[in-house]
């Protein structure tokens, strides 16, 4: 049933939308403004974009946000199946522990993470750099994954499992055959919201990037030190067009055919 | 003699506390189509899953042929499974999933593999539906689909849990001479769960009736249906008039009992001869559909009332009130005695439609 919206409901709604991605809006604008100031409207150019591009240090944060980002979502998805999957096998409280330590770097402060990784990676003597990136981006990835790919195994029936098995199936096969193809789509989602998130961290990212290896939110709010320039609003602009890219991305994967 | 395909020796199952399995022994035999019948809850589908493999037993044995069996995980026995909701793989399309479990145990080529997928298809009648996916096949359809790809493996016995369960009437009756046809034609021993007596007496060789974890009888439907071992039994398998009644003499073949004012002579079961003595309590067990309601007094009848009569398209059942207790009596053909409600008539009953059994314990708080 369709219940009829107010008068005061449309504009309410409408506020509220407005308010939402009124500022999206004026970034994106703001990056095709002349005047190198935000307080005036002096007509269009791409001037602002020609200089990011040619700008070596972005380009470089630029590569380095990808690599991370990429490793990220490929180890999270890993990780993350790999639990889910397992958690079927385990006993009872065995699954309770592990959904318990999953969804621990979920709510711990990323402020608090971040420091416990610095001491933590200090004492492993591991240089701070892409690896370390990756690592530490894939400990708030990995829930995710897991989470999503337990939802959709529990959508599947018990005894389709149950048959392979009894059909001459090993474990291993079964697992191969008929669980990885149905969590398939599931999994791909996931990974794209890892590369997403990883794409967007900042906190963590500040205490983890080495020397050449700065990320590009962390360059950006370096950047902003010293005053928002348009070239940071071109910048955003291209992030905000990958982030819509990504998701309408996994939108469309998970809108494809669905099994039971 | 011959030694039997599967032997069940003790078998004993729980879940936590309960037990859900108590002392379970039988034999199937080769070739043979066995039933486990009961209501739900009882242990059926539990001690299927048990030759399955899908639950350990904590103690007892499972004998496939003499050898055991009860620690082989579910691939490396030679059993399968059709399950109730058919469990094909959503992914895969028919000709995939019939051909699964042969790709897995890698025990043929592509080839050969072709030659036997259309063979089973063939077999179940689904020539021509290789590309289809299972969710464009309709449920009885799916159902030979998992039956099929069941059969590929040529298991030494195909267990099937309640797979008719969840087809509409008209399709579970084709499926039922559908699937005694199967088990003539392929000779594998087929072990069948379900609640539904009727399938049960329509399609078995032998039934084991099962309630509360425990075997309560074995044997031919016709056994089953006309000599039932218990109260229990007696209750679940046909449509019985079970009612207490106070033994006067007690006999080798028949005993003398009474109903209210009325005495009558009926066949003792063999569970009755030993226990019971003249003035127990005893319990009458009557097929509706051997009763007769005439209007002339007569030997051996109870003397009771019309309460109601309904018309159920070919059968006609009648209520009647015999000392205060509610007796229906189910007659096919036009009554020889045209009777109304409100009349006083006499029920009587062909010899064999009637058991005496010794009482039990609470089994009219069970509902039974």
């Amino acid at each position: 049933m369709k219940a009829k919206v107010s008068g005061f409901g449309i504009f309410y709604l409408s506020l509220f939308f407005v308010v939402l991605y009124l500022p999206v809006l004026s970034v994106v604008l703001y990056s095709f403004n002349a005047s190198s100031s935000t307080a005036q409207w002096t007509g269009w150019t791409l001037d602002w974009y020609r200089q990011l591009f040619s700008d070596r240090v972005i380009a470089q944060a630029f590569r380095v946000s990808i690599q991370v980002a990429v490793l990220t979502a490929l180890l999270s998805a890993v990780l993350g199946t790999f639990t889910a999957v397992i958690s079927l096998w385990v006993t009872n409280r065995t699954k309770k522990a592990i959904q318990g330590m999953m969804i621990l770097p979920l709510i711990v402060p990323e402020v608090a993470l971040g420091v416990s990784l610095l001491f933590f990676f200090n004492a492993l003597r591991l240089p701070f750099g892409i690896l370390t990136l990756v690592l530490s981006h894939s400990l708030f990835c990995v829930p995710y994954v897991y989470i999503m790919v337990r939802l959709r195994l529990q959508e599947i029936d018990v005894s389709i499992i149950e048959s392979a098995l009894d059909l001459g199936a090993s474990r291993r096969q079964m697992v191969r055959t008929i669980i990885l193809p149905l969590v398939a789509p599931s999994i791909v989602t996931a990974a794209l919201l890892c590369l997403a998130m990883s794409l967007d961290d900042v906190i963590i990212s500040t205490y983890m990037s080495g020397p050449r290896s700065t990320t590009l939110p962390v360059h950006i709010f370096s950047m902003m030190r010293v005053g928002v320039t348009p070239k940071v609003n071109a910048l955003c602009s291209l992030i905000l067009m990958g982030t819509f890219l990504i998701i309408g991305f996994s939108q469309l994967i998970t809108k494809k055919r669905r099994f039971s | 003699m011959k030694q039997p395909l599967l032997a069940l020796v003790e078998l004993n199952k729980y879940y936590g506390d309960v037990h859900v399995l108590k002392d379970v022994s039988f034999d199937i035999n080769e070739g043979e189509f066995l039933t486990l019948l009961g209501p739900s809850g009882c242990g059926k589908t539990t001690l299927l899953r048990c030759i399955a493999g899908l639950e350990r037993i904590q103690s007892g044995d499972i004998l496939l042929a003499g050898t055991s069996i009860k620690e082989l995980a579910p691939n490396k026995r030679n059993v399968n499974t059709v399950f109730q909701n058919y469990a094909l793989f959503p992914h895969f399309n028919v000709y995939d999933n019939v051909a699964y479990g042969p790709r897995m145990k890698k025990s043929m080529g592509e080839a050969e593999l072709k030659t036997k997928v259309a063979e089973v298809l063939e077999l179940v009648q689904m020539s021509g539906y290789e590309q289809r996916m299972p969710h464009q096949l309709s449920g009885g359809q799916r159902q030979r689909i998992a039956i099929a790809r069941a059969l590929i493996n040529e298991p030494a016995i195909l267990l099937l849990d309640e797979p008719l369960g969840a087809l509409d009437l008209k399709l579970r009756k084709h499926m039922q001479t559908e699937l005694a046809r199967l088990q003539r034609k392929t000779g594998t021993t087929f072990v069948y769960v379900t609640h539904d007596q009727e399938e049960a007496l329509n399609m078995s060789d032998r039934i084991v009736v099962i309630d509360q974890g425990q075997v309560q009888q074995l044997g031919s439907p016709r056994e089953i249906y006309n000599n039932p071992a218990n109260l229990f039994v007696t209750s679940f398998i046909g449509d019985r008039n079970i009612f207490p009644v106070e033994v006067l003499q007690v006999g080798d073949d028949y005993s003398q009992v009474r109903l209210g004012e009325d005495v009558v002579a009926v066949r003792s079961s063999p569970s009755a001869r030993g226990a019971l003595s003249a003035d127990d309590e005893a319990v009458l067990a009557i097929l509706m559909d051997k009763m007769r309601i005439s209007c002339e007094q007569m030997d051996n009848a109870f003397r009771g009332e019309v309460v109601s009569i309904h018309y159920a398209g070919s059968q006609i059942r009648i209520e009647v009130r015999v000392a205060g207790r509610i007796l229906t009596v189910v007659e096919y053909q036009k009554l020889e005695c045209e009777c109304q409600v409100g009349d006083s008539v006499f029920v009587s009953w062909e010899e064999s439609g009637a058991y005496l059994l010794p009482q039990e314990d609470g089994w009219e708080e069970r509902g039974l």
